[in-house]
């Protein structure tokens, strides 16, 4: 018996040390040492001043994007599957090679990020393929609505914002392919003069849509 | 040389524990500061300017990423059950942080098993688009290594407390360590996955006598590039039907207005006939 009321005395005294370190809310973090009455309390084990993460290091599993399969302006008709694409050699965004097929670069935001923008880009049109349908890009109308479903079904709609052409040498790769802020679908071709000689178009298509909540 | 080795932690925790906020990029006038525990068997309470700030902190633990402004930091290391900084086990040790850097400071065994401290400084230097940086670091009481990534040395003869940094494609690799010129794995194989626009740093730590060699991994997000362009049309029919169509708009015009000057024409010689 007197050891359970001495166990209540030494839990009690717990308490009133974690009540005398703790500070009340406002007040700035203590630089002092703990008081002598907290000293007195031997058993009790004090708790951090501020929060610093710590966690095992081990690796943390990326998130898993959910990729989008397929993109329709119903307005240009445009509806085309759309596949994962990444960087090819020399550092350019990968394309399908079929202007019918969109590729969705991986690397960047998919439908569901929180944050970052989703960029779609499609051949305008290739040797050996008809004309695609990002060839009516261009005359994609502001507020008209695009629609893209991702390979869980999600399906989200975007409102455009803007149809931009730009020389190639001036496309705003960093704000296009922006991983933070805004979560604007950006879709991307080819447009303006062509020059046979190198097989390349002057200028990139450009439309942006933002979210329709 | 206990001492020594709390010394060091502290001061490495020292950084991490003042006004930090998370963070995973140095500003101008900041540093970034994460703190890995690496010494085995040794669990350690941290106290700045007098206030505990680590609680427990164990071997294979990462504290951070923090945000600090430079300065100098006054830490204390206490064994894990004291209840204040009163009698520390070392310190108070005062801990200058330099701003503008990324720093892991791993407090690790030395190759002969020693406990130290080493500040590594972390490559955050932007990454190519598509790929990722993996940093491998020996911090391990155990002779040169090998690096090897699907049965090849990719890291050859890389010896505590030494670094050695790749920029890959993104994607996962099987990593394991051996002794240096062999291929018999000493930790792993183990996925390591290498994430695009992000660093990837591997610590071997621990012991090969104690056999109790371990792998850490610290990753540092935010070092992503945009790809160069989107070159998206090659075939040109585009522009040749555009150009076409302009023809025919100007073909078509020029027939328009060639009828309808024959037309004012005929009427005009009509008129005239009259």
């Amino acid at each position: 018996m007197a050891r359970a009321i001495a166990g209540v005395g030494a839990s009690l005294a717990i308490v009133l040390a974690l009540t005398a370190c703790g500070s009340p809310p406002g007040a700035a973090p203590s630089a002092s040492a703990p008081s002598a009455t907290a000293t007195a309390t031997v058993t009790a084990d004090p708790t951090p001043a501020v929060e610093v993460p710590v966690a095992a290091a081990t690796p943390s599993p990326a998130r898993r994007p959910v990729p989008p399969v397929r993109v329709v302006a119903a307005s240009i008709e445009v509806d085309v599957p759309v596949v994962p694409v990444g960087v090819e050699a020399g550092g350019f965004m990968e394309l399908p090679a079929d202007p019918a097929i969109g590729g969705w670069y991986r690397f960047g935001a998919d439908p569901a990020a929180s944050d970052g923008n989703v960029v779609i880009s499609a051949h305008v049109d290739s040797p050996a393929y008809p004309i695609g349908p990002f060839s009516r890009l261009r005359d994609l109308p502001v507020g008209d609505v695009v629609e893209v479903t991702d390979a869980a079904g999600d399906m989200r709609k975007y409102a455009v914002e803007s149809v931009t052409y730009y020389p190639k040498a001036e496309l705003p790769v960093d704000d296009l392919f922006a991983r933070s802020g805004a979560r604007s679908l950006v879709l991307i071709t080819c447009g303006g003069e062509f020059d046979s000689r190198t097989g390349r178009y002057a200028d990139n298509v450009v439309a942006i849509a933002t979210p329709i909540t | 040389m206990r001492k020594k080795v709390l010394a060091a932690i502290a001061v490495g925790i020292a950084a991490a524990l003042s006004v930090g906020v998370p963070a995973n990029a140095s500003t101008a006038s900041n540093a970034v500061l994460s703190v890995l525990h690496g010494i085995p068997d040794t669990p350690v309470d941290v106290y700045v300017n007098g206030a505990l700030t680590l609680d427990d902190f164990q071997p294979g633990d990462l504290a951070g990423p923090l945000d600090l402004p430079a300065g100098a930091y006054e830490v204390a290391l206490t064994a894990p059950d004291a209840t204040d900084a009163g009698s520390p086990v070392l310190g108070p040790v005062t801990l200058t942080l330099e701003a503008g850097k990324n720093y892991t400071a791993v407090a690790h065994l030395g190759a002969s098993g020693s406990p130290t401290v080493t500040p590594y400084v972390n490559d955050t230097s932007p990454t190519a688009a598509g790929e990722g940086r993996l940093t491998v670091r020996h911090v391990a009481a155990a002779p040169a290594v090998d690096v090897l990534a699907g049965g090849s040395a990719v890291i050859q003869g890389l010896a505590n407390p030494d670094e050695a940094s790749l920029d890959l494609p993104a994607g996962t690799i099987e990593a394991s360590v051996a002794a240096a010129g062999t291929t018999d794995p000493v930790i792993g194989p183990a996925p390591v996955e290498v994430q695009e626009g992000v660093l990837t740093i591997a610590y071997a730590w621990g012991s090969l006598e104690d056999e109790n060699l371990e792998l850490a991994v610290q990753t540092i997000t935010g070092l992503h590039s945009a790809p160069d362009g989107v070159n998206s049309g090659t075939g040109g029919q585009l522009a040749q039907r555009d150009m076409f169509q302009q023809w025919m708009w100007a073909i078509g015009g020029l027939a328009v207005a060639a009828a309808v000057a024959a037309s004012a024409l005929v009427v005009a010689r009509s008129r005239a006939q009259r």
